[in-house]
């Protein structure tokens, strides 16, 4: 009996939730590996066609899909070794008895609570070409300088620089906590022992703090990974396809071509793409322990 | 000096090259903090420029007169007082929606016993792996049938399936002490009671740093609302923001202003609730 009552009561208790899951998480999934096979119909679901693998075999034969992967890599590389190495130093400095500890938490995470098109817009301004602020300061230190967003070579590491500014202090804030979590005794018995700052560093504070370091740097790939709402607003992909990234390719797909079969398996490669880079990284840095 | 190495010159050589030390660390972080402030600084002053300085080529940092037009001409000529409703009532309904589906669920999960929980469990952790953008297209072909176009529903039902909340309050209501459960079933507590009255009021923290998290997220989210969302009316700030700048005749100083005016109500609860917020990230990052 009471086993039964308490049956009941378990799934009653889960039900909401388990309903907004399954209609809202599950059954998309499912129902997008299907479309991925078809070549979908928008309009008449019904009058969709089974035409296998196709979608697939044209998303590897599509030079611009192999452009928004290459960018894609490009934007992962620009910002993800930057955003850790960066907020491992800002946690590492911060950390230390510093005058102002508290103010200088509150700068460096702050723009981390700003939406995407805030962070786009304002840095808009800045890298302007004709009366920004970077170049008025670049020419006058350096020399020429581009107009950023609408150069080939200059628009994904300018969508870089305002991305780490918008994000370096979630990193910042998860290194901060793990720095502070490694036990004060471990540098105590290392000084008795005229252990270097260096040598601390390396064999107390980098090794504690691998946990943190492990998932901050997944975390960071899969969210650079999906990049969209910047280039979306900062360059719309462009100059040509520059800065075309897989999620700004596949919005293309589904919402100005229409193409809904075509862009679910470009949604499942993406998917495939972040399980492996996860689970490789989980295990190759040792985040299982 | 260097010729006669007594303790007290090493000492003071140790004194001087940590005090060199320290000052470059100083430099270092306050140097950041600057370089991270001035697009803030930028954004203001912009906002407040008037027309003639804002396409010098030179920086003006302090406008020559200050003008508040540009906040006038946002407030009055577009709909961002309704955004910002509107951004507000997603944001608040998602957050309790989750709130109460979430921690009903992980209740169930970690206080109740019924079979097959564990595969449930098992199934939602597995979920994290599903990353935002896989789904957006059978997701909007689900909405769409449903009806749920241009419906703040199509925004909220699916950030509230997502599986952080409900792994996070798993982790924090496994460790809800038995005998205090234990103790309250012999007085004759219902299930339901336990959670209302014992479970919900001891795990505050979590649940805070669970609503603060969800708030922020649902009042950032872009890329969805902006495809579900068609009239300019029900528009959310992100993406009211975008329009602005891409409809009106461009203008930084507008463009400044409503971005400023946007960030506005997330920064005063930044102010006010830094350090729930910040713990709600660490807890993020010490539970993933």
């Amino acid at each position: 009996m009471n086993v039964d009552r308490e049956t009941v009561e378990g799934v009653l208790f889960a039900l909401p939730y388990l309903l907004v899951f399954s209609v809202f998480l599950l059954y998309p999934l499912l129902k997008g590996l299907r479309m991925s096979l078809y070549d979908w119909n928008p309009i008449f679901p019904s009058q969709s066609e089974f035409i296998w693998f196709q979608n697939y075999v044209r998303m590897f034969n599509d030079p611009v899909f192999w452009t928004s992967v290459k960018n894609t890599f490009y934007f992962v590389v620009l910002t993800v070794p930057p955003l850790v190495v960066l907020g491992l130093l800002l946690a590492l400095g911060v950390n230390r008895e510093v005058k102002g500890q508290r103010f200088l938490r509150a700068v460096f995470f702050s723009p981390y609570i700003l939406t995407v098109s805030v962070v786009a817009l304002v840095w808009m301004e800045i890298f302007a070409p004709q009366y920004g602020l970077l170049n008025y300061y670049l020419e006058l230190f350096v020399a020429s300088a581009p107009a950023w967003l609408s150069s080939y070579l200059f628009a994904m590491p300018a969508v870089a620089i305002a991305t780490i500014w918008w994000t370096l202090g979630f990193n910042f804030v998860i290194l901060f906590s793990a720095r502070q979590n490694v036990p004060e005794r471990l540098y105590e018995a290392a000084k008795l022992d005229g252990a270097s700052n260096w040598r601390m560093l390396r064999d107390i504070t980098i090794p504690q703090m691998k946990p943190a370091l492990v998932f901050v740097t997944i975390v960071q790939f899969i969210a650079s990974f999906q990049i969209f709402g910047q280039v979306y607003i900062m360059t719309g992909g462009g100059p040509g396809n520059s800065t075309q990234t897989l999620v700004m390719y596949l919005y293309e797909i589904a919402f100005q071509q229409h193409e809904f079969g075509y862009a679910a398996a470009v949604g499942y490669f993406l998917f495939a793409v972040l399980i492996t880079v996860s689970l490789a990284n989980y295990f190759l840095l040792g985040g299982d322990q | 000096m260097t010729e006669q190495p007594t303790h007290r010159t090493e000492a003071s050589n140790e004194d001087l090259e940590s005090r060199l030390r320290t000052a470059g660390l100083y430099v270092a972080l306050y140097g950041a903090a600057f370089l991270f402030l001035l697009p803030y600084l930028w954004m203001i002053s912009t906002s407040l420029k008037p027309k003639g300085q804002l396409f010098s080529q030179v920086p003006h940092w302090i406008p020559s007169e200050i003008t508040f037009a540009w906040y006038r001409q946002v407030l009055t000529q577009s709909l961002i007082v309704e955004w910002t409703i509107n951004t507000f009532i997603i944001a608040v309904s998602t957050t309790v929606l989750v709130l109460v589906v979430d921690s009903l669920i992980a209740f169930s999960l970690t206080r109740l016993d019924w079979p097959g929980k564990n595969v449930v469990l098992a199934v939602i952790v597995a979920s994290f792996m599903v990353p935002t953008y896989v789904n957006i297209v059978p997701l909007y072909t689900l909405v769409s049938e449903l009806g749920l176009l241009n419906n703040y529903l199509a925004v909220i039902l699916p950030l509230t399936a997502g599986p952080l909340g409900v792994f996070l309050l798993v982790q924090f209501f496994r460790d809800f002490p038995d005998e205090v459960e234990e103790a309250a079933r012999l007085d004759g507590f219902s299930s339901f009671q336990i959670y209302t009255r014992l479970v919900l009021p001891l795990m505050k923290s979590p649940l805070t740093a669970l609503a603060l998290f969800t708030f922020v997220t649902s009042w950032n989210n872009f890329l969805w609302p902006l495809l579900v969302l068609q009239s300019n009316k029900l528009y959310t700030l992100p993406i009211g923001l975008v329009t602005l700048s891409n409809s009106q005749v461009f203008q930084p100083g507008l463009a400044m202003a409503a971005t400023l005016i946007a960030s506005l109500p997330l920064f005063i609860v930044f102010l006010m609730l830094q350090d729930y917020l910040i713990n709600a990230i660490q807890i993020q990052g010490t539970t993933g």
